[in-house]
């Protein structure tokens, strides 16, 4: 069923790339557009680090949604199961 | 519905509703009505004891911000601090934001009130509604009936009266397709206006969090509060804050140039059609000029816009693996989801790129061309917001018919433009909603049109 479902949703998925093929059809070749604006903030001014006590509070809170951690309090994470 | 903002805004102020009386009733309506709408995915505990130290400050005299005691629902993708940012998916369903994202910073300093986490369809994906992990959300406007998505909680909830306003964000339609379905008012805002820090991406050259609101009046207020330069941002335009309320109070469109497209005639039902061509004339009878503008390749935005969103979004989950926080979202996710993630991945390989990815992108510059050409000619572009009326919850539609409700919205996307939408009309009892789109920074000429047509409404 997994495996059908996959298949099925790979079909359609397909189906806006062919009907992308066919709609660019005949249009002129233009230069790439990735952003709507040319202007990117490459220099942040992002100043001091945040105060240490708003870091440890992160931290916390962090901790709190982690899948699991070690006995110093650090994330602990298993090797993935699609990793070979 | 015109003055819904500004009249509990003054009855705030003026000490007749006080912010607890107010988030209390906002509580009690989501409480009675959450069951059956679904709008929200999770309350704020914390709303009623930020309201109390607001009401104190408003006690001792001292200034309040511009949304001093509004209750506001934010969609489930923006990071608020102690609430779950679960994007409507079993992937982050247990995850708790660690911080608030720029937009809720920004509003939390006006006094605004967060009344808790709008319901959507899953990581944004849909544009009904029904694939969000925590259950279908209805159409208050039009019971039974999809409220449009993916944005579909904030819409659904203002529609109701759940809260006052509500933070949406639209990357292909997402707050114009549920302002549309659910009679009320949204814009999305020019790419670039409105930080994304703290959003959680579908699209990160498409997004836009923007607002949604019973009137215009909320709409340009809640936008004023949020738009700005954030200097942290790398996307991000160099406007300083912006002001619309005061600009748009008795509107007058006398002389203001209005293009309409003969396209949009070809791909809408002709009953939405009619009520969209009743509000063309009645911006006519209050002085606009109505010229016809050409769009000869708005069918091809579509197709162009899943190819170009279906890589980012695919870049954008990459992150989703279940090792720091939530579970793998391949594990979890729904259908449409798990469709754009394979499709991304497909297109993005290094054998297709040229003939797919840079291709749309390519198409992408052709229709940002089209679009700001036919602005150059007019003030605005109104038109429909969503080809055809919203269908029956439940009703199983073809993943084609499903896209084709982005027909009209995804162009603004593409081209980084602005858009709003305000109720046009019905079409047996289900709203149909009137698309105004501007150039970039142009939100302002949008609104005006929106307040003038709300105001004859």
């Amino acid at each position: 069923m997994a495996e059908e479902r996959q298949k099925e949703i790979e079909r359609s998925a397909e189906e806006i790339v062919e009907s992308f093929v066919k709609a660019a059809e005949g249009l002129p070749s233009e230069r790439e557009m990735y952003y709507s604006q040319e202007a990117y903030n490459v220099v942040r001014p992002d100043g001091k680090p945040s105060s240490s006590e708003e870091r440890a509070e992160f931290r916390k809170r962090f901790i709190k949604i982690m899948p699991a951690k070690d006995e110093d309090g650090n994330l602990r994470v298993e090797v993935a199961k699609w990793v070979k | 519905m015109g003055e819904v903002t500004k009249a509990k805004l003054e009855q705030l102020r003026s000490g007749e509703l006080s912010p607890v009386e107010n988030v209390r009733r906002a509580l009690e309506w989501i409480s009675r009505l959450n069951t059956k709408i679904n709008a929200f995915i999770e309350v704020n505990k914390d709303a009623l004891a930020r309201a109390e130290v607001l009401e104190r400050k408003l006690k001792r005299g001292q200034r309040v911000g511009k949304l001093a005691g509004l209750a506001i629902g934010v969609k489930s993708n923006i990071n608020v601090n102690g609430l779950r940012a679960t994007c409507a998916s079993r992937t982050l369903e247990d995850y708790v934001a660690a911080y608030d994202a720029e937009v809720v910073k920004r509003v939390l300093a006006e006094d605004g009130i967060i009344i808790g986490m709008n319901n959507m369809d899953e990581f944004a994906c849909g544009s009904s509604g029904e694939t969000s992990a925590f259950g279908v959300t209805d159409n208050p406007a039009a019971p039974g009936r999809i409220p449009g998505g993916s944005s579909s909680g904030g819409g659904a909830a203002i529609a109701a009266g759940m809260c006052d306003l509500c933070l949406g964000t639209d990357t292909g339609g997402s707050i114009r397709n549920p302002a549309s379905h659910c009679g009320v008012v949204g814009v999305k805002p020019t790419y670039g206006l409105v930080p994304r820090q703290g959003l959680i991406d579908l699209g990160m050259s498409l997004d836009q969090i923007g607002p949604i609101a019973p009137d215009v009046y909320g709409a340009a207020l809640l936008l004023e509060v949020i738009a700005g330069r954030n200097p942290n941002e790398c996307v991000m335009l160099d406007v300083p804050k912006v002001s619309y309320v005061d600009k748009i109070n008795g509107a007058d469109i006398k002389g203001i140039k209005i293009g309409v497209s003969p396209q949009f005639v070809e791909i809408t039902d002709s009953a939405v059609m009619d009520v969209i061509d009743k509000s063309i004339e009645t911006l006519r009878d209050l002085g606009a000029e109505i010229v016809d503008v050409e769009l000869p390749h708005l069918e091809k935005a579509m197709p162009a816009y899943y190819l170009v969103v279906s890589v980012e979004f695919f870049s954008a989950t990459r992150k989703f693996d279940g090792r720091k926080y939530g579970k793998r979202i391949e594990d979890v996710c729904g259908d449409e989801v798990l469709r754009r993630i394979l499709r991304g991945r497909y297109i993005s390989r290094k054998e297709y790129r040229g003939k797919y990815y840079q291709r749309a992108l390519q198409v992408r510059a052709i229709i940002r061309q089209e679009l700001m050409a036919a602005l150059e000619k007019v003030d605005v572009i109104v038109g429909p917001t969503v080809p055809k009326l919203p269908h029956r919850l439940g009703e199983k539609i073809s993943v084609s018919a499903m896209y084709a409700y982005d027909y009209l919205t995804v162009p603004a996307n593409l081209a980084g433009i602005c858009a709003g939408v305000v109720k046009a009309g019905e079409v047996n009892g289900i709203p149909v909603g009137l698309q105004i789109q501007g150039k970039p920074l142009s939100e302002l000429a949008v609104l005006k049109v929106m307040a003038a047509l709300e105001g004859v409404e």
